[in-house]
């Protein structure tokens, strides 16, 4: 049988920063028609073989052949004329412009004047083509997650992209998102185009790839048909040692409730994000999951409960304790411990040194005791095995997963009743999330509850006992986390119920 | 640049600390160089007479150093805003309204009244109306989001034509009478006058504008608002989520600053002008205070020598004047404004290092960019719509 | 108050503003890329001292406009160096340049203080519009460089809603991450407009002082328009076309202290001066409370730092 010649293939392909050798010898190809899976947890070398490929990063060492020719991609657009056009984690769109605009953007044979109408066209054109619901004229402000990514995967077919690069696309869709993605992606497939699928979920390529290629901490472990694989080996290779990342539930039944909120409703009349008289409880000894897409309301769910927004409606008692508008001040001397989603932003000062941070929330002091905030910050540390120069290093040094430590440290040294933490294991590598499912497991059998706000559900579904899908600011779900039906859980996402 | 990138550092480098603002003095008085040859002047002749008149002799020293009082009030005025990214360049105008409520309280306490009273009234009239002048831009900032920024120097220039009305435009009471066809200031009274160290003419005020600099040095290294305030300066969603009573401080932090230049106001028509004179008091010296404050990178500390050197260059007027060869008095100006950009520019080899392209990012960066960046990205989108 | 006061009021409010619609159109390029300019009134002044230079050397007007406008052009060039490529804070380099840019204007205009010029900008009334009431005088009977501003600000307006480099312009100074991940060269389109920018901000001064002055003062010929030039920016939501309009009501409100005081109202000149700055005062406040979004460029005043490649 004749070779086919890869629409796009990478050899020996080595990029470093300092200390770390993010692609070391990394090798990989793409047929036409292939759905091509590119399988490690994150930290694993994924993103940076993609940005490799599409010409945000030059290698090091190694070549990249284009149908067969070797090529040096100097950016982005040089990329995309080649042919290679990708769909990042964190769009790249400008949300004050319409759709048609975003898709125009930078297209070298774009004519000077902008022919609005005949973009419009080709968008909707397109649009059909692939089944992408999408609508030209409107801006992308206005617009949902899952139908950004939409435009996200039109402006690279738009401009003839024949390889498409998917990074971690479902991590923020719903299942029947995701499926409609499938869906897309078999449609291009089938036209020859090859899709490289980049994803750390194992469920989902074997559920939508041909091939997967394995990385770990910068290598290729090995290249499979997914036909011939199972999740075990998938996983035993994309871990390499034995991680137990198995759902944990609580040992014993939950206790009181330690965090009430009754018809609470907040945010600006008619906006997005909104709270409709939501009301939610967390009980001692147990998590509690809040699934849902992003824009439903969970910002300002986490806002409520710690104190930083009042409601228009409603309340939030902290054991016992109502807390309601009172500031974060009283939550937190209610019981209440807060880590958002925007670590080292929100919950740090970047700038600062751990040992500031670890202090950050002290404002009821008069004086800064910097000799005590070093000693705390020295303590947590070690306790936590922060990988960090000394108590005075800015936060803004750490990785994502000492970082998160350092705020999980601070967060959990007043051994609080009640923890409120959004995405914790969001962009985490493999030990760092099992340290803080871990650390979340033990606060929960220390008798705290922990509600759990992630827009990730197989985070959710992972450590909750109890799930709640929140919709539209109110909790249209509410099911035990042992067994949860997926499907079920989805359409409750979409607003749907069964 | 080619071949070249930039790193961050983790700390700010000691050596660049120290570093840039030389270098920026130096580059400055290039620049400064340049122009003067171009135009026909001999600029080692020229510099040389600025330091000599200056520095060297007793007289020189003596008003260099009297100049570098209120530039040390109005460096710490523009420090203690701009590190929570307040940007309050409206010292002129608060420098005025100091002078200003200074010279009224004063005068109407009167003549009878001893020094004990008349020099407090004297400093915390000038604090108190450098303050007011900053209150209305603070409010605005504080609740309505108002951009400081030009609120304040509008005021600036609504300053001068209130100065310029009292005294030159109508017989108030801070016009002299016994000066009917001269329009001058009201005199102030002899125990409202700060008293000079000898015969030189440095006045109690650099008393005043030390103690100033101890006492903002302790309130931000000692101080839970001086925490606060490096909070709100890095991180503003920080410091909301900490409970950090984000408006309070900035009217705090607002009001203190118009104090401080206030009581530049203060010290000058105490110590120097002993009237209120639209053409004496300090002019240009709330801008100069943002130099000072800029050169000295926001340290109260640095602010005292960065005063002094701006202090040379304000004074140096006077000696370019006595010159027999006319330089444009205006060269100053444009020395201080190119010792600023060069000072600010070179702030980036502070923050960053230069490396060749092949060993750029940090680890924890690279790490960080692909999973936190998202992470702040997203959170960023969904507040923004 | 008389009809033909009040039309050559209204007049004399568009030649004031005029130097405003153009520093503001500057500005607005400069922030529409996401630099915050903070030298306009710098670059005024310089733009005003190298006009009248050239006009006073050469006798001619048009010399004199664009030596103006080289002058604003290259201040704006050091900032956008500082800005763009050192990544400074742009408020304090504006504001650097600001005091280094009047520094120099002075010291340049030392030699010829107090002198008036030759080549001034002459009237060029518009024939048949003219005659027009009211509207004819105000509006038809002025000079090429009004004229010129109202073309400019729509050669703006449909350079930025229209084409393709204004959409990238929108682009870059709303998110420039994308608009760089699009290929879009971000760097050289903030340089590009702030040097634009800068151009017209110096064209403004040049006018100032070529029109409206036509004598080298020392103290305070642009008498800090350029700030209400960037208050302007804000109140026209960064629009070109809007710009005229907030432009003229503060030309109004400078010559406001003329024609009150020729009409006897007993109001002293100091008090009527402070008008202009009191009233842009009143304008943010008002924007900033009814909480319009506003249309600001939302990179405006941070710096641009790219993953290295």
């Amino acid at each position: 049988m004749a070779e086919v010649q890869p629409l796009i293939a990478a050899e020996g392909i080595v990029k470093t920063f300092p200390g770390v050798v993010a692609n070391d010898h990394v090798d990989v190809e793409v047929l036409p028609g292939e759905i091509h899976a590119l399988l490690g947890e994150n930290g694993a070398g994924k993103s940076t073989l993609a940005a490799v490929l599409t010409g945000l990063y030059r290698p090091d060492a190694g070549r990249v052949l284009v149908d067969g020719r070797e090529v040096t991609i100097r950016s982005p657009r040089q990329g995309l004329a080649l042919g290679i056009g990708m769909v990042h984690q964190h769009f790249r769109l400008v949300p004050r412009l319409t759709v048609a605009e975003n898709v125009l953007l930078g297209d070298p044979d774009a004519p000077r004047l902008l022919r609005a109408r005949q973009v419009e066209q080709r968008v909707a054109e397109l649009a059909v083509r692939y089944g992408l619901d999408v609508h030209p004229a409107a801006r992308v402000g206005d617009l949902t997650v899952g139908e950004r990514q939409r435009v996200e995967i039109v402006k690279t077919l738009y401009r003839g992209a024949r390889v498409l690069l998917l990074d971690e696309p479902t991590a923020v869709l719903t299942p029947q998102e995701a499926q409609a993605l499938f869906t897309t992606v078999r449609a291009m497939a089938a036209e020859g185009k090859g899709v490289v699928f980049i994803s750390h979920k194992l469920s989902e390529v074997q559920a939508v790839s041909d091939r997967v290629t394995v990385m770990r901490d910068g290598r290729v472990i090995g290249r499979v048909p997914t036909a011939g694989t199972d999740r075990h080996e998938l996983a035993r290779m994309m871990v390499g040692r034995e991680v137990d990342l198995s759902p944990r539930r609580a040992a014993a039944p939950p206790g009181d409730v330690v965090l009430a909120l009754d018809g609470v409703s907040a945010g600006a009349a008619g906006g997005r994000g909104r709270l409709e008289q939501l009301s939610l409880s967390v009980r001692r000894g147990e998590i509690v999951g809040v699934a849902g897409v992003s824009g439903n309301g969970q910002r300002a769910l986490a806002e409520v409960v710690a104190g930083l927004r009042t409601p228009d409606a409603g309340t939030v008692r902290i054991a016992g304790t109502d807390t309601t508008g009172r500031g974060p001040q009283a939550a937190r001397a209610a019981g209440l411990a807060y880590a958002p989603e925007d670590r080292n932003g929100t919950g740090l000062a970047p700038s600062l040194s751990v040992a500031e941070n670890m202090v950050l929330t002290r404002t009821t002091d008069r004086l800064v005791r910097m000799g005590r905030a070093r000693a705390a910050a020295r303590a947590a540390i070690e306790a936590y095995q922060i990988k960090a120069p000394g108590p005075d290093a800015p936060t803004r040094s750490l990785s994502g997963g000492n970082v998160q430590k350092v705020l999980l440290a601070r967060e959990l040294a007043t051994s609080p009743d009640v923890l409120v933490v959004c995405s914790p294991t969001w962009g985490l590598d493999v030990g760092a999330v099992e340290f803080v499912r871990g650390r979340l497991d033990r606060l929960r059998a220390e008798g705290a509850g922990v509600l759990l706000i992630s827009e990730d559900l197989d985070e959710v579904r992972a450590l909750s006992d109890r799930i709640c899908v929140l919709h539209s600011g109110r909790i249209v779900l509410e099911t035990a986390g042992e067994g949860a039906d997926v499907a079920q859980l989805g359409l409750a996402m979409m607003g749907d119920r069964a | 640049m080619k071949g070249l990138t930039l790193e961050r550092r983790a700390a700010a480098g000691v050596r660049e600390v120290l570093a840039v603002p030389v270098l920026s003095v130096l580059g400055g008085l290039l620049l400064g160089a340049i122009f003067l040859r171009a135009t026909g002047h001999d600029p080692v002749a020229v510099y040389r007479e600025m330091v000599t008149g200056t520095l060297t002799t007793s007289y020189g020293l003596a008003d260099t150093v009297t100049t570098s009082i209120p530039l040390i009030l109005a460096g710490l005025a523009a420090a203690v805003a701009f590190r929570v990214n307040l940007y309050n360049i409206g010292g002129e105008g608060q420098i005025y309204l100091g002078a200003v409520a200074a010279t009224g309280a004063t005068l109407w306490v009167g003549d009878t009244a001893p020094a004990v009273v008349q020099l407090p009234v004297l400093l915390v009239a000038g604090a108190a109306g450098g303050a007011a002048w900053i209150a209305v831009p603070a409010l605005l900032r504080a609740w309505f989001g108002t951009n400081e920024t030009i609120t304040t120097l509008m005021l600036n220039l609504v300053a001068l034509y209130l100065v310029q009305y009292l005294i030159l435009g109508s017989h108030s009471f801070w016009r002299d009478p016994d000066s009917p066809t001269f329009p001058k200031g009201k005199p102030l009274p002899d125990a409202a006058r700060l008293a000079t160290f000898g015969t030189t003419s440095v006045h109690l005020g650099l008393v005043v504008a030390l103690a100033a600099v101890g006492v903002v040095a302790f309130v931000l290294r000692k101080l839970r608002l001086g925490l606060d305030m490096k909070i709100m300066g890095d991180a503003p969603d920080a410091a909301r989520y900490a409970g950090i009573p984000v408006r309070r401080t900035m009217v705090v932090v607002l009001l203190a600053s118009g104090a401080l230049a206030g009581l530049a106001g203060a010290v000058e028509v105490g110590g120097r002008t002993h009237q209120l004179d639209p053409n004496g008091t300090a002019v240009g010296f709330g801008y100069t205070g943002i130099i000072v404050a800029a050169l000295a990178r926001l340290s109260p500390v640095g602010v005292v020598v960065t005063a002094v050197l701006l202090g040379v260059l304000e004074n140096s007027k006077s000696v370019l004047q006595t010159m027999s060869d006319q330089v444009p008095l205006a060269i100053t100006t444009m020395l201080e404004g190119a010792i600023l950009i060069f000072a600010i520019g070179g702030e980036i080899l502070v923050r960053h290092r230069i490396r060749r392209r092949t060993a750029p990012v940090t680890p924890a960066a690279q790490e960080t960019a692909v999973g936190e960046t998202a992470a702040v990205e997203t959170a960023a989108e969904e507040t923004a719509r | 108050m008389n009809h033909s006061v009040l039309v050559s009021t209204l007049a004399a409010a568009v030649i004031a503003g005029t130097p405003l619609v153009w520093a503001s159109l500057g500005a607005l390029l400069n922030e529409r890329a996401g630099v915050l300019n903070l030298g306009v009134e710098g670059m005024m002044l310089l733009g005003a001292c190298t006009a009248f230079l050239a006009s006073h050397a050469t006798g001619s007007a048009v010399v004199g406009l664009l030596a103006g406008a080289l002058g604003g052009a290259g201040l704006a060039t050091v900032h956008a160096v500082s800005s763009i490529t050192l990544r400074a804070n742009q408020i304090v380099s504006g504001l650097a340049l600001t005091i280094f840019g009047s520094g120099l204007a002075r010291y340049l205009g030392k030699p010829v203080e107090g002198t008036t010029i030759t080549g001034k900008i002459g009237d060029l009334p518009v024939p048949g519009l003219r005659a027009l009431p009211v509207l004819g005088p105000v509006l038809f009977d002025q000079d090429a460089l009004v004229y010129l501003s109202w073309v400019a600000c729509a050669l703006a307006a449909f350079y930025l809603g229209r084409t393709r480099p204004g959409l990238n312009l929108r682009a870059v100074g709303d998110s420039p991450a994308t608009a760089d991940a699009m290929g879009i060269r971000v760097a050289a389109t903030r340089y590009a407009h702030t040097l634009a920018g800068g151009a017209l901000c110096g064209v403004g001064g040049a006018y100032l002082v070529l029109r409206v002055v036509s004598s080298w003062n020392q103290e305070g010929t642009t008498g800090g328009q350029g700030w209400i030039a960037l208050a302007l920016v804000v109140f026209a939501g960064w629009r070109p076309l809007l710009v005229i309009a907030g432009a003229y009501l503060f030309g109004l409100a400078l010559r406001a202290n003329f024609a009150l005081q020729g009409e006897g109202v007993a109001i002293p000149a100091e008090l009527l001066s402070m008008l202009p700055y009191l009233l842009t005062i009143v304008v943010l406040v008002v924007l900033s409370v009814t909480k319009r979004d506003g249309g600001a460029p939302q990179s405006l005043g941070r710096p641009f730092v790219r993953d290295e490649r």
